[in-house]
């Protein structure tokens, strides 16, 4: 087992045995191309960046006197580029370069270096796999000679950064895009339609019958007059419905991580989504059985009925009817909500769209790629709650 | 030498908030007999219909009703109660002033609900007794309707059928015809004349002073939470001692 591309710094070295740096990478200021008054980080005083929150570029940023957005990753940032709704990206030579070859953008350039932000990286063994790094240098060594490593960097990155003061800039003179939107949502669409069912659909259909029954549970303990059954289901609804899913999906994934409670990321999103959908239908199954006549539940009493009898065949019934469309107005969000379970890592079909649009730049075909399936998935729904409807109102004179 | 009484009731005592809607109602009704409860409205009449069946629940006070009795005075703890209530709400079967049938469930299924699913007897042979119940309130052959397209008359009919269905001790009619159109009227009151006949025990709060003066073996007349006047149908309506039953029946019979 060994770890690769991992950057050299004084305390890594002297924890681990590294071989020969193989890549140098050092930071490097983006800009939209048409943009020439920024070169240098001392331009960047004022302006705006776009950066990863996480990285150490946002703070190289700020020192250097910019505002700083933060955005999911470099695609995104270099779209915020292109549109002009930011004037700059700083970050490393090597993620950019990967990100101009693979996207063949030319609506962004790298406009100048970082001074002073220079790392290498370097293959990193056990202290005591020496011999194994020795190999490790011995081939790496060769494939410096022969020109091996040259050959690979320029096949990656247009660029060869495989030597201290190597070719840093991107030789992007052939690298026009000749994909078109239509070929990347052709390609996208395969597997963002496998994503909808296996992520998108199951996550929909899991967390509503889960969410169903826990709705029901807590409808009825909240109709309950026994106090403490009534009381913590008040909590309940009151603590789902007043804070936002996004944060109960960090929290459930996130933060139940931290306290040892390691859930996988779809167990993750499907509890947070069926604890959401619970709460709200909840209120929904509640006010459904309170709309039925209270002389349906008297006349269950006088024919012998007990409470579960009583909901089970006489309230829960009629009580549907009433409930279809509501129920139906929550199933709808929940689908579009699932949509939030790429934050926790789900790979569901938003997450695949985005994944293209950052390779790609094409964030209009992939994002309305996106909408359609969801609008056909919703339209579909609605269908069949016209039907439940017609089936439910049967009885009706 | 009497027979001993089907129903008897002592001491009831009920209050909504401050106002006491019952005061010490005492009454009996010897088995296959038909008692009419009559009196103006608020009088308290409906809510002692309804303490019979502990749909509404007494302060105080007695109901026995064949070997079941309860003592509302007694105090108990809730699930003790609900065992109680339960065993005296089987005794009797009631009909609603607003027949309260199941719509979602058909005509035959509203009669077999209660024998079926919570007596837990035999399907075939209940199915086979309600489709007779039918036959004798003249809807044989509504069994697969639903309640909602049926006429008042006929909810109501088969609001009786479904009560008959339970084999009760004890029948409960609640204004049985007052939210019926006039010319409906007639076909559920000729429905309670039959059972009336056959030897059914009846109690029914009613307005309707013919039906009770014909059929009644007891009217008891209620004013402000106790029983003003009781006594045979003939003396009540025909003869009443009280001035406020002769003042009552006198603006029901000529009301304008």
């Amino acid at each position: 087992m060994i770890a690769n591309q991992i950057s050299l710094n004084p305390e890594r070295e002297a924890q681990y045995l590294f071989t020969e740096p193989y890549t140098y990478s050092n930071g490097v200021i983006v800009t939209a191309a048409d943009t020439d008054d920024i070169t240098s980080l001392e331009d960047l005083e004022g302006r705006t960046t776009a950066q990863s929150s996480t990285s150490n570029w946002a703070q190289v940023a700020r020192d250097a006197g910019a505002e700083v957005r933060s955005v999911e990753g470099l695609a995104q940032a270099a779209e915020l580029l292109a549109q002009g709704r930011v004037d700059a990206i700083l970050n490393d030579n090597i993620a950019v370069l990967d990100y101009l070859a693979a996207s063949g953008s030319t609506d962004v350039k790298i406009a100048g270096e970082v001074e002073g932000e220079s790392t290498a990286q370097a293959f990193a063994f056990r202290q005591e796999d020496t011999a194994l790094r020795d190999e490790a240098d011995a081939a790496l060594a060769a494939m410096a000679d022969d020109g091996t490593l040259t050959e690979i960097s320029e096949s990656y990155f247009r660029a060869d950064v495989s030597t201290e003061d190597g070719e840093g800039e991107a030789d992007l003179s052939d690298r026009a895009s000749d994909n078109t939107a239509w070929d990347v949502a052709q390609d996208a669409a395969g597997p963002m339609l496998r994503a909808l069912v296996q992520y998108t659909i199951t996550l929909s259909l899991l967390s509503m019958a889960i969410g169903l029954v826990l709705a029901l549970l807590v409808a009825l303990a909240r109709l309950s007059s026994r106090p403490w059954l009534h009381w913590p289901a008040q909590g309940f609804i009151s603590l789902i419905r007043g804070t936002p899913l996004l944060v109960q999906l960090f929290i459930v994934f996130f933060g139940l991580g931290q306290i040892g409670i390691k859930l996988d990321p779809y167990v993750a999103a499907t509890l947070a989504l069926s604890l959401n959908v619970g709460a709200y239908a909840a209120e929904i199954v509640r006010s459904a059985i309170l709309s039925v006549p209270r002389g349906q539940t008297e006349a269950a009493a006088t024919v012998g009925m007990g409470y579960a009898l009583t909901m089970r065949r006489i309230v829960l019934p009629q009580a549907a009817r009433t409930a279809v469309p509501p129920l139906s107005n929550t199933f709808i969000s929940l689908v579009k909500d699932t949509s939030l379970a790429s934050v926790i890592l789900v790979p569901e079909m938003l997450r695949v769209a985005q994944d293209y649009a950052g390779a790609s730049t094409e964030f209009l075909a992939l994002y309305s790629l996106a909408a359609l399936f969801y609008w056909i998935v919703c339209a579909l729904l609605a269908l069949g709650q016209g039907r439940l409807e017609t089936r439910l109102e049967r009885h009706m004179a | 030498m009497s027979t001993t009484p089907l129903l008897s009731v002592t001491g009831l005592r009920k209050s909504f908030g401050d106002h006491e809607v019952l005061r010490d109602i005492d009454f009996t009704v010897d088995p296959g007999t038909v008692t009419v409860l009559l009196g103006p409205s608020g009088s308290g009449k409906t809510t002692v219909l309804r303490s019979l069946n502990t749909l509404e629940v007494p302060d105080a006070g007695t109901v026995r009703i064949d070997d079941v009795e309860v003592d509302f005075s007694q105090p108990r703890g809730r699930r003790d109660a609900e065992r109680e209530f339960f065993r005296l709400r089987c005794q009797s079967a009631m009909v609603f002033q607003s027949h309260n049938l199941f719509p979602h469930r058909t005509v035959l299924e509203n009669l077999t609900e209660g024998p079926v699913h919570a007596q837990g007897r035999p399907e075939e042979e209940v199915v086979a007794e309600a489709r007779v119940l039918l036959e004798r309130v003249g809807l044989a052959n509504r069994a697969d309707a639903f309640p909602g397209q049926l006429s008042g008359g006929q909810q109501q009919r088969v609001g009786i059928a479904r009560a008959l269905a339970l084999q009760p001790r004890l029948m409960l009619f609640d204004e049985p015809t007052s939210s019926l159109d006039p010319e409906l009227v007639g076909e559920v009151l000729g429905v309670m004349k039959d059972l009336a006949a056959e030897g059914w025990t009846m109690v029914v709060v009613s307005h309707e002073i013919r039906f009770a003066q014909q059929v009644a073996d007891q009217v008891l007349f209620l004013d402000n939470g106790v029983i003003a006047e009781r006594g045979p149908a003939a003396q009540v309506i025909g003869d009443p001692h009280e001035p406020r039953t002769r003042q009552f029946l006198h603006r029901i019979l000529d009301p304008i």
